[in-house]
Parts: C-alpha cells; structure tokens; sequence
C-alpha cells in the first residue's frame, strides 16, 4: 500500500543521500565515486548550510550523508551540528579511520546514525579491498563508538569477496551491539573498473537472495528488491526510489535521481542557487524516472516483489533505462537453467 | 481514550502532509508510516495546541459528517498513532 503513496508523489523526498565530498584518504577497489582528492568546485560551508537551509524547509527528514570520507571535510563535524540544529537525521557513512574519542564525542547527538564500512570480517579479506590498515582502524573506530552508545551498523558491499564473509560480518556487527547493511555492488566509479572481476556469480547471487531470506535482521537499504523473497516483503519499499523518495547531492551540488547515477544526463538541478522545490517537482529526468516502466518485467510472477529491480544497474550494464535488472532472480534462475541444460 | 486529549509527536519522529494525508518518520524505525487522512488533519495538529475535541469540531464545521462518527474515526486513528509509538496521548483535565 506504501508503494501507492510513493506513486500519488511526495512533496519532497523522504531522505537525500548527500556526498559531501569526493576527498577520501583510503582508495577502495568498487568506490562507487571514484573517490580520492577533494575536487575543484566542492561547495564550500556557506553552501553546504544553504544545502541544509532549503531541505530542512521542504521538510526533508534524512540526510544520508557520504562521499568520499565525509570526515575529511574540516568543516564536517560543524555541518552535522547545524544539521541537527534542524532536526535533521543524518545518517553518516564512514570508512572510520579518522574517528577517535574526540571526534565519536562530537558526533554522540541523537539524531546521527552511524554506518562503518568494512568489506571483510578480518583483515586478510578486508584490506585487499579497502586498503592496508583500513580493518584495524575501522575496528578502532567501532570501539569509540560503542563506548558511547552511538546506533551504528556495519555497511558492507556485496562482491565476490565479500559474499563468504557475511556470517562472519553478523557475528562481527553484533560484537558491537551492530547490524549489517549489505549494499549493492554497481559498476559505476571506480566500480566500473572492477565490476567483471569483483561482481557475484549467477550462483552467489542466488545463494545470496536465500540468505537474505534467512537473515531478517539483517538491512539491505539499497536495491536488492531484485533478490528479494517473499520473506522480506514486510521489510521496505519493493521498489527503486530514485525522483519519488529520495535523490541524491552530489560534493558540487548537482541533483540526481540517485547516488548511482551521477552522470550527466541525469542532472536534475544545482543547489544552493537553484530553487530545490522547483527541481524535485518540475525537472525533467525527475519525471522520468516517476513514469518508468519496465515493460517487460511486467508479466513476470516477481513483478509485485522488484518492479524491474535498480535502473541504475540496467543502465550501467545495458546503456539505457527501462531495462530489467540484469541480476534479477528469475533471471538468474533461468540462465541457471539453462546452463544446466535440465528444466527443474 | 477522551477526546479531550492532545496529542504531540514523540521524541524522534517528524510528520508532514501529503497528498494522501500524512507522512510519519520515526528515526527509530520502522522508518515510515503513511496514513491516509487526506485533508482532514493537518500535521500542526501535533504540536498540541488542539485537543481532539477542537479538530472534530472544525472537521465538522467544514464538512457536516455527525461529529460523534468524526470523533470515533479520529479516536480510532490516534489510538493507532499511539499504539505505533508515533504520538503521545496527555490530557487536558
């Protein structure tokens, strides 16, 4: 029923997912955005607060704010507090290498969540991905956290290496009074690059929409409606909520439909000098992405589970919107199938 | 439950109108709750100034529906609110 009052159109997204900068001091092999060196035209404090202003009066009620490393702007930590100021939630993505007591003190507000990213349950399968040292100061930054009772969670994306992790990571998250949120892999940023070699197999992708199914308990956040059973129905929205829920800022102000998306056909406006009521009802890609159909999709028996699945990795694979997700379950199952030569 | 209660948000949870009515966010989760009053409540009911009491009256005065079939409706609806952890019932004695 949630899904009809998405569709009747909100009058402003639900939360925006907010990179505040492309600056990042780890270079992890599937960063989404091709994260590194802060970047000429970033938005500088009195932008960002302007950023705050306007979605703070349209009633937006979450920021989920990521990067690059959020922390690596110094006025990060200020940002957050006027933020708060609002009564906005912010839900911060971190790679937790510069979070220490100090820094977790400035960040114990009740309106912050907190997510720490880790690829792997111990070092040998982390690093590699993340880089040297990074599962130790991760773990470093868990600890201060928990100390103050901060709500955290363990984000984790779903690669080839990360799949044999994922028990080990429930067991992990819970040491620290944590859940695990498993992020979708997608070949955009520096994930391009490392898509076919770091992408999951038809077979793990099926073992892993079981194992979802097994593991309530366990957030998924991002598109993996996909995958999704009938287990998780009650768990979320069962569809993509790019332009109807949320939308994403990226360091320099542009507005997209979602974080994945972040090329240029997909501009909708710019903030701060561009009026955001104006572009979250009037913009063109905006509108698109509301009316979307996945036509083929339609007649499948999981249609009311995905809708299609994530536009963005049909577009990133296929070049064009309106196309099934290439990881869809039945898809998956059918090739499965078909390999196998033998109809089940 | 009176109808001469008021009702504010509890701490963590917004509220805004919608097309459908109103829109509820709980930080705390679940996230979301939708609740289809249309126009007939405003989210500045929550700020508990009105009472039960107040809003049933002006829905009547705008609409003409009985206002005990209001009221029980209005009832029912915030004893869900409550039950879900979204609002909090306090007296007006």
């Amino acid at each position: 029923m949630a899904n009809a009052y998405v569709e009747m159109g909100l009058s402003a997204p639900v939360n925006v997912t907010w990179e505040v900068t492309y600056g990042c001091n780890l270079a992890c092999v599937h960063c989404l955005s091709d994260a590194g060196r802060r970047r000429k035209g970033e938005l500088n404090t009195e932008q960002c607060r302007r950023v705050i202003d306007t979605l703070a009066d349209q009633k937006v009620f979450q920021f989920n704010i990521g990067g690059g490393e959020p922390l690596m702007r110094p006025d990060f930590l200020d940002l957050m507090d006027y933020a708060h100021a609002k009564g906005m939630v912010t839900c911060i993505s971190t790679n937790g290498t510069l979070i220490d007591e100090t820094v977790a003190a400035r960040l114990d507000h009740k309106l912050v969540y907190i997510q720490v990213s880790l690829d792997g349950a111990t070092p040998a399968s982390n690093d590699p991905i993340r880089g040297d040292g990074s599962f130790a100061k991760a773990i470093q930054a868990l600890e201060c956290l928990r100390r103050r009772d901060i709500e955290v969670s363990i984000n984790t994306v779903l690669t080839r290496l990360s799949f044999p992790e994922l028990d080990r990571l429930v067991a992990l998250a819970a040491d620290f009074g944590a859940k695990l949120r498993v992020s979708r892999f997608r070949p955009s940023g520096r994930g391009k690059r490392s898509w076919l070699q770091l992408n999951l197999s038809r077979d793990q992708m099926i073992a892993f929409s079981r194992w979802l199914s097994e593991h309530l308990g366990v957030s998924t956040g991002d598109s993996f409606f996909s995958v999704s059973t009938e287990e998780r129905r009650q768990l979320g929205l069962n569809m993509c909520g790019a332009g109807k829920m949320t939308c994403c800022i990226s360091p320099e102000g542009y507005v997209y439909p979602c974080a994945f998306l972040q090329d240029s056909e997909f501009v909708a406006g710019k903030l701060p000098e561009e009026d955001f009521a104006q572009i979250w009802h009037s913009a063109a890609v905006f509108a698109t992405f509301r009316s979307l159909e996945i036509k083929s999709c339609e007649s499948c028996h999981r249609f009311d589970l995905c809708h299609g699945g994530c536009p963005a990795i049909a577009y990133h694979t296929q070049r064009k919107l309106g196309l099934p997700d290439p990881q869809c379950l039945v898809n998956c199952v059918t090739v499965k199938k078909t390999a196998a030569g033998r109809p089940r | 439950m009176g109808s001469n209660k008021r009702f504010i948000l509890s701490d963590g949870v917004q509220v805004r109108r919608e097309v459908f009515g109103l829109l509820f966010y709980n930080y705390r989760g679940p996230r979301l709750f939708f609740v289809p009053t249309r126009g007939l409540i405003d989210s500045s009911f929550f700020n508990g100034r009105q009472t039960v009491d107040d809003l049933v009256a002006g829905i009547h005065e705008r609409h003409g529906w009985p206002a005990s079939w209001i009221e029980d409706r209005i009832v029912f609806l915030m004893a869900q609110l409550e039950a879900k952890g979204l609002v909090n019932g306090q007296c007006v004695c």
